[in-house]
């Protein structure tokens, strides 16, 4: 009765708030550091860049499932 | 007294309903496979016609091809001794020098820059044409162009254009294929640093206690195979979802329309709400457009580099 569409709601709620959480933790850690040693500070931003945008990607990841859910149960 | 009811029934019927999700999907999605762009016959079983996608391909890489190699070849054509890069030239240097530096170098290490940089160069440069090209409503004003002046037949090469979305590399068949090539060249990468049968070893370290390798070779082959797809997946979701915000933000337009009867409720809501939301995602996609294409091929590099350094 729609508790699929509710699944894949709440499913990508959380995975957001996850994806959330975890880029914050890279930008507060890659802000502090910078601000330790501003000099590295593009050894630190290449070094944030790959996690950051895989850890985008789980997200996505997320979302494109949520959606096939969705779409999946449009019929049903 | 029937017969005005009657007529004035038909006249509201007349006009459909705005169906937000079928319109919406329509301009993001290919052109439908029963009405292609271009009819081939199907070879071998495979329906091989022109869909908008196909074409949009087809366009982004003419479109690259004659720029890149008339600015390369102009910038050669001058004196071997002082090669000077003049107008967009820099831009392509500046570009090239990016991707060699900042990419290729770091991962792959310096004796491989030389044969991977080419690739790196392809995916970007590429990636990133297709979704530019995306982003220009150039087939939304020749569908504005058809609807009011024009008007072909059904059946023209035009009007059939204008139909489905034009960002090619939304279609996740497309980001696939760029994924396989990425799946390819891990593997050619390691056989070539290693030899064939050693990079396939070098999935499972040595020196470690027999049980953890049960474990770690069915974990490793499902990373061989993960990561290609969640560049699939990053790049369509991506391209997809910034178009899909932008026309639902615009369908506010037409449902608030549709909800008070008059054309100027929704014009309004157009003007105050419509419009800003979708100046403010246009620039975020801008700004997404270069960043996938830069991560597509820097995860292309790191994967290349992880194979052909894989002793660590």
């Amino acid at each position: 009765m729609g508790i699929a569409f509710m699944g894949a709601g709440l499913g990508l709620g959380l995975a957001v708030i996850g994806a959330g959480l975890g880029i914050g933790k890279l930008a507060a850690g890659a802000a502090e550091a910078i601000g330790r040693q501003p000099s590295a500070a593009a050894q630190i931003t290449g070094a944030v860049n790959l996690p950051l945008f895989l850890l985008e990607g789980v997200a996505i990841l997320a979302e494109v499932f949520a959606l096939l859910i969705v779409l999946l149960n449009r019929g049903a | 007294m029937l017969q005005p009811t009657e007529i004035q029934h038909a006249a509201e019927a007349a006009p459909e309903k705005f169906n937000a999700a079928e319109t919406i999907i329509g301009h993001v999605a290919n052109s439908g496979h029963d009405h292609p762009l271009i009819h081939l016959p199907p070879v071998m079983g495979i329906d091989l016609s022109v869909t908008k996608h196909v074409f949009m391909l087809w366009l982004v890489a003419a479109i690259l091809f004659v720029a890149v190699t008339w600015l390369v070849r102009r910038y050669v054509r001058q004196d071997a001794d002082r090669l000077v890069p003049s107008g967009a030239m820099n831009a392509l240097e500046a570009m090239v020098e990016f991707i060699r530096d900042s990419i290729a170098t770091p991962n792959v290490g310096r004796k491989w820059t030389r044969t991977w940089t080419p690739l790196l160069l392809t995916f970007f440069l590429f990636i990133l044409g297709a979704n530019v090209i995306g982003l220009i409503p150039i087939f939304d004003v020749l569908a504005l162009l058809q609807h009011t002046v024009l008007h072909l037949p059904d059946e023209s090469f035009l009007v059939r254009l204008i139909h489905g979305g034009t960002t090619a590399t939304g279609n996740y068949n497309v980001t696939a294929a760029l994924a396989t090539i990425t799946f390819l060249s891990i593997i050619v990468a390691g056989s070539r640093a290693h030899g064939f049968v050693q990079h396939w070893l070098n999935l499972a370290p040595g020196g470690l206690a027999w049980p953890l390798y049960i474990i770690l070779i069915p974990i490793e082959i499902m990373g061989m195979f993960v990561r290609p797809f969640a560049l699939t997946m990053r790049l369509a979701a991506n391209m997809t979802g910034g178009h899909l915000a932008l026309l639902a933000i615009l369908s506010f337009v037409f449902i608030f329309t549709e909800l008070f009867g008059h054309a100027i409720a929704g014009v309004s809501v157009g003007l105050v709400l419509s419009l800003p939301l979708a100046v403010g995602i246009s620039a975020l996609e801008i700004i997404v457009v270069l960043v996938q294409a830069y991560v597509f091929t820097l995860l292309t590099a790191v994967f290349i580099g992880m194979a052909i350094h894989a002793h660590h």
